[in-house]
């Protein structure tokens, strides 16, 4: 903790029983910041008065506690915020019961309003305004003749609108009051986006007083921004609790101004915690966790709230971590006072370690001799076999070919095939993912020949390669960045091209045949639109190359890959945890940033850890996740778990994806799957053209293979699928398919109770129960054995044991 | 008909903000500048009439919704302007081609020779000549004329998601509110960039993939295979609903599954609503009303399209294919898809107008460009996306006029250039959406429904 915030630490002498509002006694009186300067007749100070109660909870007191300063006449005191009166010293006293703390107060140049600095203090207040939001003056083409830079990207663009466009009209320094920019700015006079400032209020008073002192740029020493502190950084607190946010901007002069009522706030789960624009978060009635984000004028951070159940901390019930990332998970859930539930059965254990690892169902044969192994690691050696099958291969060649966008329509028949076929021998060799990475990144060769390259044939300009390459491999979103800098992220324009310089120099030469030649030469760094300045080219918060030598992707695939790399172990480690547990510890999976933290930092890092310690051997990692209990988990629900989504109590339930869907079925109902084009008996996760014609995989939503984004592919359910599933002739026919396996029952004269054994294990991959026996033999006493068949295989197939992974 | 929720919130929010200006104009009277006077420095005074009645009609037009559906038919290949609805009879005969302009139902229009049966309808609707954008590729033409977004990169010919913007359809579909039918209905086939982008496959088309001109049209899968009858599909439902039955209670085992448990109610709803089968069945149309329309695909996808807005489809496209000229424009036209055409829109226009369905019904004819000046020596004529025209009816639009211009070889625009942002945000004018909304996407960044599109005032 930076030593301002050393807090002001008052303990009474005596442990007095003061309650707070959860009648827990509170020990000491914490008040923030532990010294406060007033310098200027605008500057306000936001305190944080903090209670910590015997038991070490922490909680907000700012609105209960009584406070004071020793000296009434030098400053005002209210609602938590201290406002100056006239220059000196005093201190500020905060009582609650027999505690107290003091604070020293210093106040200075109470009369004169502070020179005013357009980017320093005018722009941001745009932001705060939300005038430069692309709804309104951001947008490329302004609102009604009047433009700003987006988020304020660009603050001399921002003066010069303000101060020389427009006839000079929007400014009137004789009359600041009847300026334009403020008649507007408080609704004074009509304004498309109403009135974004109360007259009186101190942000009004600033537009005022920036025109009052000649509207002028501002020194052009003045200091500048170089962080911001937030207080509290994490918070466990209570339902339908209140906290208040301090947000301090330091400079580079080691200057210090409250910033709250300044920044800028978001949640990303508003159930759980909401928070205004003054900065006073709000929990709801609901349990869980929620990231609060800060940004001021680009810089940003994340308090992290937590609501436990009332029972929190107490021991949860046997459960005994077969691994670290056990005790990870059980950490956070004793924190939240939220019981994981029991281990789910062996069947279901076996079904979902296929449909995940392998997108693909246990045969009867396997699921049987699963069922009757009764040796007691035998969870450990299905995880080993299933990981050696080459399926393994088949279905892991085709989630990397959705990431990386193998798509037949931008690379030809022949590109994609190449390019499906590389990835699967990466996965299929278990090559480290940094080496096959950088094999990807520096790939040079003809695109019918060599597959990678074909990586960047999709993708055609450097400004695209540098979106995909940072999402996909990264998952940093610099999209936004092309054009202006990221609103909730530190990224900005010159992050972007300092990237792009790396693929300059990317050539791609027409061959015969739709081919292309893709080679590296001529570098020359990126240059920024517009201004077409040069950008150095260099690595995302890292220096600019000195000297690039040859293919300059070769320095950017060292940094990418590199042990010390934030996000590429990060990532993938992500992306691994999503595909097995149906949420990642970020979400979205490929959106790391410090505005939307993981669930479980600690799991996170300890999971990029292994990735990196284990030489990037993503197999390794799988196992790791599918030996840990938590993978293991029932998915049903107890009293405390049934709405958490996001802590791993329990296995999250996921719908099959399309190719595995399709795959299942036609397993099922043993009557394969025909691919116009491919080979008799190729399955869905097999295949390598993703615009092979195809009902069933477009309804249930195969990826695009259009944007590296994840959100390209859609799981969503919809009519149609619930349609076809109920419908379909195609799938009628399979079940009713003369070479299928209700066919073969038939033909070998199995009984009801055989038949109904047998589909029940081809379905679900279990034993049939008693009820569904009684369901069967009610279809069949219904009517004749075949119908009947089809009639249990149909109801098995749409049932939702069956569509979902448990 | 069915109503779409916004609109009622849009109401109610717009009426509070007619109170809260009104109160905003008092205290201005009060107090303020207006913005003339301000400019004046010093006068001080209350607002002008003209600048309160300005402000009530902003507000005004915000409230003022229509339930109104949309048929979108879709001229895909591209549809030839000169030859059809802009004709340029004193241009060079390269340019001018082999068709004559015919006098029509409104004085001083002309239309071209090969559709007769449409020059008697002008009356009924509008003709936009001044279309205009800048993509000659397919793909990025069907992009940018079905979602009012200029497409990125990527491929956009048959793509089922168009990743980077929801087209019209979807738009409406996002907001409109559970009927018998789906909102937004394609026929026969998926529409090129007809999907719903980051609003989620829910909210994409359900496509009727079967032409209803063909004798054993079917909407497939909403209907029991066949060899399952109803009795056999009675039990298999009540096994279905006993099985499901075992597992724990839906609402305890995750979103996912009471979220495709909410669709499986919808596709029951459909399989057993009469309204919605009855819609489907255009075999229940008379012969007579079939053959008014043609027994073409355009002309059946039109009469099941006037059935389905009739049951409370919001959103309708029909793609009609081959209008790709590029060899032998005039035979093309003239015997294989002018007929049809000619056959089908102004039996449309009358039946819907017979059946007081017009005034609820807008119809856009459009396609993704228009085609180039000069013949080609194949006797075609290629991509033109510089100026083309479109037709536009019912819902409330003006009719019997046409708006824009073309240069004398219909080859630019010389009056009233009209961009597809500006059709997409007419189009949902219309419908009753402001095409100004902000959508978000999945990287968060706020985009209007329609980027920079303007209301075609001519039409309203």
């Amino acid at each position: 903790m930076p030593r301002r915030f050393t807090l002001a630490f008052l303990v009474s002498a005596l442990q007095v029983a003061i309650l707070s509002a959860d009648d827990t006694p509170i020990r000491a009186l914490r008040v923030s910041p532990d010294q406060i300067r007033l310098t200027g007749s605008n500057r306000r100070q936001q305190i944080l008065v903090t209670a910590e109660s015997v038991d070490g909870k922490q909680f907000d007191l700012t609105d209960r506690a009584q406070a004071e300063l020793a000296e009434p006449s030098l400053a005002t005191f209210n609602e938590g915020i201290l406002r100056r009166l006239r220059d000196g010293q005093t201190e500020l006293i905060v009582r609650h019961g027999s505690l107290e703390a003091r604070v020293p107060v210093v106040v200075a140049d109470a009369d004169r309003f502070p020179p005013v600095h357009f980017e320093n203090d005018i722009v941001p207040l745009f932001s705060k305004l939300r005038c430069n939001g692309s709804g309104c003056h951001g947008k490329q083409s302004g609102q009604n003749g009047f433009r700003l830079s987006i988020f304020g990207h660009n603050p001399r663009a921002d003066f010069r609108a303000l101060v020389q466009e427009g006839r000079g009209r929007r400014i009137f320094p004789a009359a600041p009051d009847r300026s334009l920019l403020l008649l507007k700015a408080v609704g004074l006079m009509p304004h498309g986006g109403g009135r974004r400032a109360e007259p009186n209020s101190m942000d009004a008073k600033l537009i005022r007083e920036w025109i009052a002192q000649g509207s002028s740029w501002g020194s052009d020493d003045a200091t500048r921004l170089t962080r911001i502190e937030i207080e509290p950084a994490e918070r466990l607190m209570g339902t339908q609790a209140n906290q208040r946010i301090l947000v301090t901007a330091v400079f580079s002069d080691g200057g210090r101004r409250d910033v709250t009522h300044a920044a800028s706030y978001g949640t990303n789960d508003d159930l759980i915690a909401e928070v205004d624009e003054r900065g006073h978060i709000a929990t709801g009635s609901r349990l869980g966790e929620a990231a609060i984000t800060v940004n001021y004028m680009g810089h940003v951070g994340a308090i992290r709230i937590v609501v436990p159940r009332p029972t929190a901390g107490n021991d949860p019930p046997e459960f005994i971590a077969y691994n670290p990332i056990d005790d990870h998970v059980r950490t956070k859930l004793r924190k939240l006072g939220v019981e994981p539930s029991n281990l789910c059965d062996d069947a279901t254990f076996f079904r979902r370690l296929y449909l995940d690892t392998i997108g693909t169902l246990p045969t009867l044969e396997e699921a049987t001799s699963f069922a009757n192994n009764p040796a007691p690691n035998k969870r450990i050696q299905a995880i080993e076999d299933v990981l050696d099958r080459d399926e393994f291969a088949d279905y892991w060649a085709l989630r990397w070919s959705d990431v990386l966008l193998v798509n037949s329509a931008n690379l030809g028949e022949r590109g994609a095939f190449e390019f499906h076929r590389w990835l699967r021998q990466q996965v299929a060799s278990n090559r480290p993912y940094d080496q096959w990475v950088r094999e990807l990144l520096t790939a040079t060769g003809n695109s019918g020949k060599y597959g990678p390259v074909n990586f960047y044939r999709a993708m055609r300009t450097p400004q695209d390669v540098t979106k995909t390459v940072s999402q996909a491999f990264l998952g940093i979103r610099l999209d936004c960045a092309q054009c202006h800098h990221h609103p909730f992220e530190k990224w900005g324009q010159d992050d972007f091209y300092g990237l792009a310089g790396y693929f300059t120099g990317v050539q791609r030469k027409k061959l015969a045949g739709n081919r292309e030649f893709i080679f590296a030469s001529s570098y020359s760094p990126a240059k920024m639109p517009v201004t077409n300045e040069p950008i150095p080219t260099r690595p995302l918060d890292g220096e600019p190359l000195e000297h690039i030598e040859g293919d300059p992707r070769v320095h950017l695939a060292d940094w990418l890959t590199a042990r010390e790399n934030p996000w590429f172990a990060k990532l993938v480690a992500n992306r691994l945890w999503k595909h097995y547990m149906g949420r990642g510890l970020v979400e979205p999976e490929d959106d790391l940033r410090s505005t939307n933290p993981a669930t479980n930092e600690p799991l996170l890092n300890y999971l990029t850890e292994q990735v990196v310690e284990s030489g990037y051997d993503l197999r390794a990692v799988m196992g790791l996740i599918l030996t840990s209990r938590v993978y293991q988990l029932s998915s049903e629900t107890n009293g405390t778990s049934f709405d958490d989504e996001q802590n791993f109590s329990h296995h999250l339930v996921k719908r099959l994806p399309a190719e595995v869907l399709l795959d299942a079925i036609s397993q099922a109902t043993g009557s394969p799957e025909h691919f116009a084009g491919a080979a008799h008996g190729t399955r869905s996760i097999e295949l390598w053209d993703n615009r092979l014609p195809s009902y069933f995989l477009d309804t249930f939503g195969r990826s695009e293979r259009e944007s590296p984004c994840e959100c390209a592919k859609s799981s969503d359910p919809t009519m149609a699928q619930a349609l076809h599933l109920l419908n379909a002739p195609e799938i009628d026919a399979k079940i009713a398919s003369p070479e299928g396996r209700i066919a073969a029952l038939i033909s070998r004269g199995a009984s009801q109770d055989e038949i109904t054994a047998d589909l029940c294990f081809a379905a679900l991959a279990r034993h049939a129960s008693e009820k569904e026996r009684t369901i069967a033999a009610e279809l069949f006493a219904q009517s004749n054995q075949r119908q009947a068949a089809e009639d249990f295989l149909w109801t098995l197939l749409n049932s939702y044991e069956f569509l979902f992974i448990h | 008909m069915s109503l779409m929720q916004p609109r009622h919130s849009v109401r109610r929010a717009s009426s509070r903000s007619v109170g809260a200006t009104l109160k905003a104009i008092d205290s201005m009277q009060k107090q303020a500048l207006t913005r003339r006077q301000a400019l004046q420095v010093g006068a001080v005074g209350g607002l002008t009439l003209p600048h309160l009645l300005q402000l009530q009609q902003t507000c005004a037009s915000e409230s003022a919704k229509r339930d109104v559906n949309c048929i979108f038919l879709f001229m895909l290949g591209g549809m030839p302007h000169q030859d059809m609805w802009d004709l340029k009879p004193d241009a060079p005969a390269e340019i001018r081609g082999d068709f004559e302009p015919i006098d029509t139902a409104v004085p001083g229009i002309q239309i071209g020779d090969v559709l007769p049966k449409t020059s008697r309808v002008t009356d009924k609707f509008s003709i936009l000549r001044s279309l205009t954008h800048t993509d000659s590729d397919h793909g990025r033409g069907f992009h940018v004329m079905m979602t009012g977004k200029k497409a990125g990169v990527g491929d956009f010919n048959g793509n089922q998601n168009n990743n980077q913007h929801p087209c019209l359809g979807s738009v409406v579909a996002n907001l409109a509110e559970p009927g018998a039918l789906p909102p937004y209905i394609s026929v026969p086939n998926f529409l090129n960039s007809g999907g719903p982008s980051f609003l989620g496959a829910s909210r994409g088309p359900f496509v009727i993939e079967a032409d209803p001109a063909a004798p054993d049209f079917a909407v497939r899968d909403i209907d029991l295979p066949i060899g399952v009858n109803d009795v056999r599909g009675g039990r298999r439902r009540e096994a279905l609903r006993k099985i499901n039955a075992l597992e724990q209670k839906v609402e305890r085992v995750g979103k996912q599954v009471r979220s495709l448990d909410a669709f499986y109610e919808k596709a029951y709803d459909l399989m057993t609503s009469k309204a919605a089968k009855e819609a489907f069945d255009i075999a229940r149309e008379s012969d007579e009303v079939r053959e008014e329309y043609g027994m073409t695909s355009i002309g059946q996808c039109c009469l099941l399209a006037r059935r389905m807005v009739a049951a409370g489809c919001r959103f309708v496209s029909i793609e009609n294919g081959h209008w790709d000229t590029h060899r032998k424009n005039t035979y093309s036209l003239r015997e294989l898809l002018c007929p049809s055409f000619d056959q089908a829109i102004p039996a449309l226009l009358n039946d819907l107008e017979q059946r007081g369905l017009l005034g609820s019904t807008l119809l856009v004819v459009t396609t993704e460009f228009g085609r180039t000046p000069r013949i080609n020596e194949l006797d075609g004529r290629d991509h033109w996306p510089n100026a083309f025209s479109i037709l536009m009816a019912g819902g409330g639009v003006k009719a019997g006029q046409v708006i824009g211009a073309t240069d004398k070889q219909a080859a630019s625009v010389a009056d009233r250039p009209i961009t597809p942002e500006d059709m997409c945000a007419t189009i949902l004018h219309v419908l009753g959406i402001d095409h100004q909304k902000i959508l978000h996407t999945p990287l968060d960044r706020p985009v209007p429904l329609v980027d920079g599109g303007k209301v075609i005032t001519e039409l309203i």
